[in-house]
């Protein structure tokens, strides 16, 4: 319906010449007025509170009332067209967010295709007060907002609004504030459930679970940036499994592999906001070359430099800690070549196990199994055999076992030079005993590691690893470094058998993890376990130094003893045996500390009615995770400052595998735990990530910084 | 572990998906919508014989030899008029052809939509605006613009001696109206021009366009 009206044009380009900088300026009056009109847009600037207080977030929206025909732009307008853009100048010390876009129309204008509003569409934004507002004074905020609108024809149109609101000891709703907040409420949430994307050759598909919608007529995706897909193309929709599967030829600039996909998933006239990590084209399809990863967010150099760090800190970790101060006591006797030998066995252990690691990783992502740091632990058998080897350890260093040849070197006396296969296992040692532990830096490396190719995975994991060797190959290496440990004497006995209680320690840690993988029978059996191998470690001594028949009947016995603790391995119950009582218990233990169990329901419903909500989430066999409960979150001070600042606190439980939990660690870029989120009040708030090592400090002053709250 | 259950599933998974994947190609063939032809990057550029405003007829064959600009233009929309009106277009067009570059403005809004014009019109608008493009090609039928995917006014690409298709984009970074935003922007045509003189490959290949939809005819 082409309808040329050349007065009109004229008069367009006509004033757009006179003025082009300004496109259609209003006449500007001495001071600008909350509202303007332009002709095809009227717009007005409105507020929740018609007297605002001190420290408070204040809901205020641009409404543009749009001619018949006429239409304004989304934050990502498609072919062409501009989004609205709001200039804020404010007084000192206030601040406003970004916009909050309603979930815009879809336009298709022959083979163009843009995303925006008609007739009527509210823009939200959150204007943040000090705490030092004076009651009595008032506030000036002043808004210059840009905006394109287009019929066939488009014209970039401009205002200055303001409102004055005027400052109370508590703030009064205005008669829009029903109206705003009707406005919030219908923005898209953020999905609760878990979609992912990848790049199939040509088409980008994007997939999320049936049961988040199970009816699902029309679909749509619509990117936030530029060149994802191609916006004209009608998207084709079909049902794979227990997955609904949206398909879209891409579009200039296809997402990366191991980038965010962000965007709005329209299914049947509801819109959520989905963030989703951009998996590998599907096994069929060829995986794309490196190149495509390198664009990624972080960078595959980045990943590995803070790879590097996170295992350097790992040494410090309490259980490998111990090891590796046992086995760099072996630098007291041997030659220096000698010894570097020693330090290059040892980083090729840790090099090879985290290799090995690498390769269990991928080998579950291409199945398509969700994984993180620590997926290891979700499985009972894996802590079980580790609070074993812990066990064994304890009684090594202890003296009460001797290991013949030395597992890791660290059963001998320490007179005698362990070879370079105990070495390597230290490496291997050190790895294993490494894993629960998370280090400062390492979530952002780890879960770039987890999103990107093979290779570059390798190289991330190989600097993880380079990273937890490099104190003991430098100590190697270094002769200089070694002449400063002590002289040998009496004393390293005495260390090493102290060294036994950390060992110790970690294997009763170990076993609390399982009581709560595998409930009371679990703990049975890895006490038993533990009773079988001391048994045998208790034969083998008495009888090494007997008669020939009494040695081999003792080795038989001790043989014996360790089949029977192995055999105890399958009788470990199924991981989600008794789960329905062990969760009610936790809940009830929840609430008694102060923390309900994370749902998704439960967020999203804490964040709908506007609350503020913090979100803990944790593993018992993260120990990361626990000392930051210990240090910080359980704190007096923390536990007060949720109270008062009326903060929920949610603690989601990834000890046993929970695909609801993975979920929203992939939303935030990460692979395992710990995550901590805090949501500030106001339902459009979005969560601030909070680092990976907790002080009662980081976690109040965060608290304090979104205090204020949407009333 | 649970993560070996679906690893036993995987190879089922696979083949299932492979067939559903054969299928989606085969529906893809017969994709409904109104899908823009999208020239691709590296490849010939799609070939062309236009009418021009003075009245002759131009191939894109002809132009072999020569790197050739194609700007798609329409001179109602106020981002056409942002880099008219301030004469940026206009000078990196002279700036272009005293190379010999060769710049073809392209016009395909249909008859009665916005920016549709005449041949004589076109030739005044440009002495006007003082504007020197080697030649403005009129497209009322839309057929070049849909070939290329040219989506906004402006629109470039640009074609190298060889006949490949080496940029396709916008005008420059800053997707606004505002002629203060010119200076500030990364004039990626510009840029692109210098870097094929010099034989250099384009760093910014593929932007992004922005302006007023193309006024095709549907």
């Amino acid at each position: 319906m082409p309808r040329f009206d050349p007065s009109r044009l004229r008069s367009i380009a006509a004033i757009a010449c006179l003025g082009l900088s300004i496109g259609v300026a209003l006449p500007a009056a001495a001071s600008p007025s909350d509202r303007a009109s332009t002709g095809e847009v009227e717009v007005r600037l409105i507020s929740a509170s018609s007297q605002v207080s001190p420290g408070q977030t204040v809901l205020v929206a641009l409404e543009q009332r749009i001619s018949p025909h006429w239409h304004t732009y989304w934050k990502n307008p498609g072919d062409s067209g501009q989004p609205t853009s709001i200039d804020w100048q404010l007084p000192k010390n206030i601040t406003a967010s970004d916009i909050h876009w309603p979930a815009p129309k879809r336009f298709d204008v022959g083979p163009i295709t843009n995303y925006g509003y008609e007739a009527q569409v509210l823009l939200l934004t959150e204007i943040h007060l000090p705490d030092s507002l004076t009651p009595g004074t008032s506030v000036a905020l002043t808004a210059e907002a840009n905006w394109l609108v287009c019929r066939e024809e488009c014209i970039p149109q401009q205002a200055t609004l303001a409102l004055s609101l005027p400052v109370a000891a508590s703030a009064t709703p205005s008669p829009d504030a029903a109206t705003l907040s009707t406005a919030l409420s219908s923005l898209p949430a953020k999905a609760s459930f878990d979609a992912s994307a990848r790049v199939d050759g040509k088409e980008l598909v994007v997939s999320w679970p049936v049961a988040a919608t199970a009816q699902a007529r029309q679909a749509l995706f619509i990117p936030n940036d530029w060149g994802r897909i191609q916006h004209a193309a009608k998207p084709r929709l079909d049902r794979d499994g227990d997955a609904w599967r949206l398909r879209m030829p891409v579009g200039e600039q296809p997402a990366p592999a191991g980038q965010v996909l962000e965007g709005l998933l329209l299914v049947d006239g509801q819109a959520w906001e989905v963030r989703m990590p951009v998996l590998n084209g599907n096994a069929p399809s060829p995986a794309p070359g490196p190149a495509m990863a390198s664009a990624s967010a972080l960078g595959l150099w980045t990943a590995m430099g803070l790879a590097l760090i996170g295992g350097l800190i790992l040494n410090l970790m309490p259980c490998v800690f111990p090891v590796l101060a046992i086995k760099a006591l072996g630098f007291l006797q041997g030659s220096a070549s000698e010894h570097r030998r020693q330090g290059v066995a040892y980083t090729a252990g840790v090099l090879i196990a985290f290799a090995a690691l690498g390769a269990v990783l991928l080998a579950l992502r291409s199945a398509g199994g969700s994984i993180g740091w620590g997926f290891q632990f979700h499985s009972p058998v894996f802590v079980l055999l580790l609070a074993w080897l812990m066990f064994v350890l304890g009684l090594s260093l202890a003296g009460h076992l001797q290991i013949g040849g030395g597992f890791a070197g660290i059963g001998q006396s320490l007179a005698s030079r362990p070879g370079l296969a105990g070495s390597f296992f230290t490496g291997v040692l050190a790895t294993v005993v490494a894993t629960p532990c998370t280090a400062p830096f390492m979530g952002a490396a780890m879960a770039f590691a987890l999103a990107q190719p093979g290779p570059q995975l390798m190289a991330v994991f190989l600097s993880l690893g380079f990273g937890l060797a490099l104190p003991y190959l430098a100590l190697a290496c270094w002769p200089a470094l070694q002449r400063r440990m002590p002289r040998p004497g009496p004393w390293m006995e005495v260390l090493k058998q102290a060294l036994a209680f950390p060992m110790f320690a970690a294997a009763i840690w170990l076993v609390w993890v399982l009581a709560q993988q595998a409930g009371p029978l679990g703990v049975l059996i890895v006490l038993s376990g533990m009773v079988l191998i001391a048994l045998a470690a208790w034969v083998r001594m008495v009888s090494r130094h007997a008669s020939a028949q009494w040695r081999w009947t003792g080795a038989g016995a001790a043989l014996a003893a360790v089949i029977g603790a192995v055999a105890l391995v399958p009788s470990l119950p199924a991981m989600n045996g008794g789960e329905t009582s062990s969760s009610k218990d936790s809940a009830i233990a929840a609430a008694a500390e102060g923390h309900e169990p994370y749902s998704p329901e439960r967020l999203s419903e804490l964040r709908a009615q506007g609350k503020p909500v913090f979100v803990n989430l944790t593993a018992s066999w993260c120990i990361t995770c626990l000392v930051n409960e210990r240090v910080a979150l359980s704190t007096q001070e923390v536990r007060e400052a949720f109270t008062r600042e009326g903060v929920t606190y949610l603690k989601g439980d990834w000890t046993r595998q929970d695909p609801r939990i993975t979920a929203l660690l992939k939303q935030h870029d990460r692979s395992g735990v710990p995550l901590y989120l805090f949501y500030p009040a106001g339902a459009g708030s979005s969560a601030q990530v909070l680092p990976q090592v907790l002080t009662p400090g980081i976690v109040t002053s965060a608290l304090r910084a979104g205090e204020a709250a949407v009333r | 572990m649970n993560a070996s259950t679906t690893a036993s599933s995987m190879p089922a998974t696979w083949s299932r998906r492979a067939v559903l994947a054969t299928a989606a190609l085969a529906a893809s063939m017969a994709v409904t919508g109104p899908v823009l032809a999208q020239a691709q990057l590296d490849q010939p550029a799609p070939a062309f014989s236009a009418a021009t405003a003075d009245g002759k007829t131009v191939t894109l064959d002809s132009y072999k030899g020569k790197t050739v600009v194609l700007e798609w233009t329409n001179h109602e929309c106020p981002y056409v008029k942002k880099h008219y009106g301030s004469g940026n277009i206009p000078a990196l067009q002279k700036e272009a052809t005293a190379q010999g570059v060769v710049w073809l403005q392209v016009i395909s809004s249909a008859p009665g939509q916005q920016g549709n014009v005449d041949g004589p019109t076109a030739i005044k608008l440009n002495k006007d605006r003082g504007a020197a493009p080697t030649q403005v090609l009129l497209d009322p039928s839309g057929q070049i613009g849909k070939s290329y995917g040219a989506q906004t006014s402006p629109h470039l690409f640009i074609v190298n001696p060889q006949g490949v298709l080496v940029y396709k984009g916008g005008i420059d970074s800053i997707a606004t109206a505002k002629v203060d935003d010119i200076a500030k922007a990364d004039p990626y045509v510009k840029t692109a021009l210098s870097e094929l003189a010099a034989g250099k490959k384009v760093t910014h290949a593929s932007t992004k366009p922005y302006g007023c939809s193309i006024k095709y005819g549907s």
